[in-house]
């Protein structure tokens, strides 16, 4: 008998050894922001989904092709009728790397968890929308309930902020959690010394990934994430083999490294809102729309894109990039560059260099801008162009850098003219954070009902030919209104070493998919 | 060691006075900084103002100020320097995983700056106003007014991807510390420098020297044993000084090498005004700053007599 068991274990192994052959490749891979918390229940940052896209699976995928959900960890859903209900039915035979078997209550457990007041979360609470609770259907059928219909869920289901974590291991470590996470996804969690590295490891078993995955198991050993929040060191940290793949590459960096042999940019457009300034409509002379349309026309995004990003990135002309579900073509046609016509449009608004100064005035006082910048997303360099452009037409600009916490604190009361932001999403529910007379974003200060109507309706709306039309009022509205003038669209121009192969992106353009990511010899 | 217990009792309520300080500046003075930690938690997640108000009372950020700095107060007394608003993980633990870091880098920069610093200091005041002199202070000067993440960037360009001698990112072992200790230990050891010059030229100059040479010491003899003992005191002095330099200096050094410490957790701190974790590196930073400079005055008492006489 013992034999007997011996004999089927050697088998099993040298059964399991010749079908999955042990993966041996490793990468570095460079993250940028400061590593702030790395939970993806409880924090925020864009950064932690990089790694931990690959140990958490989701209920659902996002095709980027197509835009279409696919399986995850739910191999089918319903949704009511009337958007309330949705009922998702999941995998079986799905383990947690800590052996913990996947069903409907682990599903249960993690939306507690997130919606948890005591679990204080920064960011995947919020993405539930009108959440109200879930309900264990039987051992793999489980169901969302909602209190009015949230046209954005299934894509807050697709991110790893709402990622399955074992219920086992949330309660083992309990407020150190973040540093021994355990998912169901390619990779496991190893460790994370914060601040220095981030280990994962192949997890052997995995055999429940979405049909966007290419490949059953993944095909490198180990990944190690480093930072490097220094955007000038991440080009030389690529260059001496330190790292093998690296976002967010500064421009000129980029273009040197497209002429070397050994590494390759691959550009991601991210979709979301495009970088823009904020204009405050509630500030004269900014509560003129005559004086932002002129900024508008004043503006020369091209030379903006082509100097600061070395044309890396398209320039943007309305509040979403152009990738993004839901983008309409028609904000191109608005306000060109054209100084003449800016000029034309002050002085139509009674702006004039009366002291020949240099400067425009109007009943003594001079049109001079108050712009309020953050450090980061080359703000101060964009900030420094416009206010080149725009003094040629007498328009003068005071800019001054601050916080992000300080932005919001200044956006939030008007007391600037101009503030720019730009935030990334793939939905484009994303201009309700800007748009709508509520939200914290809303840093042109505008209070549109017709506006506020539109944002809420889309994003009750389910029917996809429905929100489009009602985005794509709402981007023209924007642009009529001459609320933000777009600058840029975001690219992430991700630095590869040529060895490194396979690389994809989620819907998000953010987030790697490891798992089918091949490395070659050197 | 009868004058031991006074001194080092005056020394150490000294010590806890500057503590206590410290933290209550930290306090007050990251009040008046604008911006709402709730507000930056949340803002780009689409919570709304109702729900930031919430998490406001929830942080503690509507009680009255007096109560929020009695409560701070009486926890950092207790050794608790709270949770993080961002991590959610105790601020003590989220340091001690960063201290070891920095401990590491200043240190080496330290043994660097001092090294140097002395080195170009003595060799300075020795050939005064001679070619080594002026060689020798314009070194110096370059130390102190180059910033680090500039000399930093050039060393990584020239040994690590040039020559290929050190790795110019990350941590693990000597030789990832070589770099960032000789970048921050040179930008120390130009006002070392400048100090030991002043220091050796005056004690040169002093009647001990002269009655030194008079007995017919050799010169190395009058250097090595009788000069540097006594500019010794106040380089070292200085050193302990520039202590909170070199924790400063650190956070841009860390941020150019891509290696964890104190620094990039207090900046991340700041930029999101997680004000438990920055108290926390003010309060630790101060204790730091105070243990040195407790050390570099008993060394200094001990290397220098007359400096226990007058303090005993």
């Amino acid at each position: 008998m013992r034999r007997c068991l011996f004999l089927l274990l050697v088998s099993a192994i040298v059964l399991l050894v010749s079908c999955a052959p042990k993966p041996e490749g490793r990468i570095v891979y460079g993250l940028t922001l400061a590593p702030s918390g790395i939970d993806p229940h409880v924090n925020a940052s864009s950064e932690l989904g990089i790694p931990l896209t690959s140990v958490y699976d989701t209920l659902v995928y996002q095709d980027p092709a197509t835009g279409e959900f696919v399986p995850g960890l739910a191999e089918r859903w319903e949704v009511s009728e009337d958007g309330l209900i949705y009922t998702f039915y999941l995998k079986k035979g799905v383990k947690f790397h800590d052996g913990t078997p996947f069903n409907a209550e682990a599903v249960r457990f993690n939306l507690d968890r997130i919606t948890s007041p005591d679990l204080a979360s920064q960011k995947a609470r919020f993405m539930l929308g009108p959440y109200e609770r879930t309900e264990v259907v039987d051992k793999y059928t489980v169901r969302i309930v909602l209190s009015e219909p949230f046209a954005p869920l299934l894509g807050s289901l697709s991110q790893v902020y709402l990622g399955m974590a074992s219920p086992t291991a949330v309660e083992e470590w309990g407020g150190d959690y973040q540093l021994h996470q355990v998912g169901t996804g390619p990779f496991s969690f190893v460790e994370y010394i914060p601040g220095d590295h981030l280990l994962l490891r192949y997890n052997p078993d995995y055999a429940w990934g979405p049909p966007v995955y290419q490949h059953r198991t993944a095909q490198l050993a180990e990944v190690e994430f480093r930072f490097f929040t220094d955007p000038a060191t991440r080009s030389p940290a690529l260059e001496t083999g330190e790292a093998d793949v690296m976002g967010e590459i500064p421009p000129q960096d980029a273009v040197r490294l497209t002429e070397s042999a050994d590494f390759r940019i691959e550009a991601v457009a991210l979709p979301g809102a495009s970088l823009m300034m904020f204009m405050n409509t509630t500030r004269p002379p900014l509560d003129d729309i005559r004086v932002r349309q002129a900024l508008l026309y004043a503006t020369d995004r091209q030379t903006i894109v082509s100097t600061i990003f070395r044309d890396t990135s398209p320039a943007a002309y309305g509040p979403l990039t152009a990738v993004t579900f839901g983008y309409d073509p028609a904000v191109q046609r608005y306000y060109p560059y054209d100084p003449e016509k800016a000029a034309a449009l002050l002085a139509e608004a009674g702006w004039a260099d009366s002291d020949g100064d240099g400067v425009l005035d109007r009943d003594g006082e001079p049109l001079v801008l108050d712009m309020v910048l953050m450090g980061w997303g080359y703000m101060p360099e964009i900030g420094q162009l416009l206010a080149a452009q725009w003094a040629g037409l007498g328009v003068a600009v005071e800019s001054r850098v601050v916080s992000y916490p300080e932005a919001l604190e200044i956006g939030g009361s008007g007391s600037h003219h101009l503030l720019p932001f730009t935030l990334s999403d793939s939905d484009p529910d994303i201009l309700r954070k800007f748009f709508h007379s509520q939200a914290l974003f809303n840093w042109s200060l505008v209070e549109d009902a017709e506006l506020d109507g539109w944002l809420e309706e889309a994003a009750r709306t389910s029917d996809p030919a429905r929100r489009l039309a009602l985005y794509s009022q709402v981007q023209q509205r924007v642009m009529d209104q001459a609320l933000v003038i777009p600058i840029r669209d975001y690219v992430n121009l991700n630095g590869i070493n040529n060895r490194v192969q396979g690389l994809r992106f989620d819907a998000r353009g953010w987030f790697p998919w490891l798992i089918d990511v091949t490395v070659g010899g050197q | 060691m009868g004058m031991g217990v006074g001194y080092a009792g005056r020394r150490l309520l000294g010590a806890v006075f500057v503590l206590w300080l410290s933290a209550t500046l930290a306090f007050f003075a990251l009040k008046l900084t604008p911006g709402d930690p709730a507000q930056a938690l949340l803002a780009a997640s689409g919570a709304t103002a109702e729900e930031v108000a919430e998490r406001r009372a929830q942080l503690g950020l509507d009680d009255p100020l007096l109560l929020q700095y009695i409560r701070y107060i009486l926890a950092i007394g207790q050794g608790d320097l709270g949770r993080s608003w961002l991590h959610g993980r105790p601020v003590g633990r989220m340091i001690l995983e960063q201290l070891g870091p920095t401990a590491e880098l200043a240190a080496a920069a330290m043994v660097v700056g001092v090294v140097l610093g002395t080195a170009l200091g003595v060799l300075a005041a020795v050939r005064r106003r001679t070619w080594v002199d002026t060689l020798a202070t314009a070194l110096a000067v370059v130390g102190l007014s180059t910033p680090t993440y500039w000399s930093g960037l050039l060393a990584i360009l020239l040994f690590s991807l040039r020559l290929r001698w050190l790795p110019a990112t990350g941590e693990g072992g000597a030789r990832h510390l070589v770099l960032p200790a000789l970048v921050l230990g040179f930008s120390l050891s130009g006002s070392i420098a400048r100090m030991v010059r002043a220091q050796v030229a005056e004690v040169l100059g002093s009647a001990f020297v002269l009655a030194a040479r008079a007995r017919g010491l050799p010169n190395r003899r009058v250097l090595f044993v009788h000069v540097l003992r006594a500019a010794a005191g106040p380089a070292l002095a200085v050193t302990a000084l520039q202590f909170g330099f070199l924790l400063g200096g650190a956070v841009v050094t860390e941020s150019v090498f891509a290696r964890r410490g104190l620094g990039k957790l207090a900046v991340e701190a700041i930029l999101w005004r997680d004000l438990p974790v920055v108290r926390g590196v003010v309060v630790v930073g101060a204790l730091a700053y105070v243990l040195v400079n407790l050390m570099a005055d008993l060394l200094h008492a001990w290397l220098d007599p007359r400096l226990r006489e007058e303090t005993g």
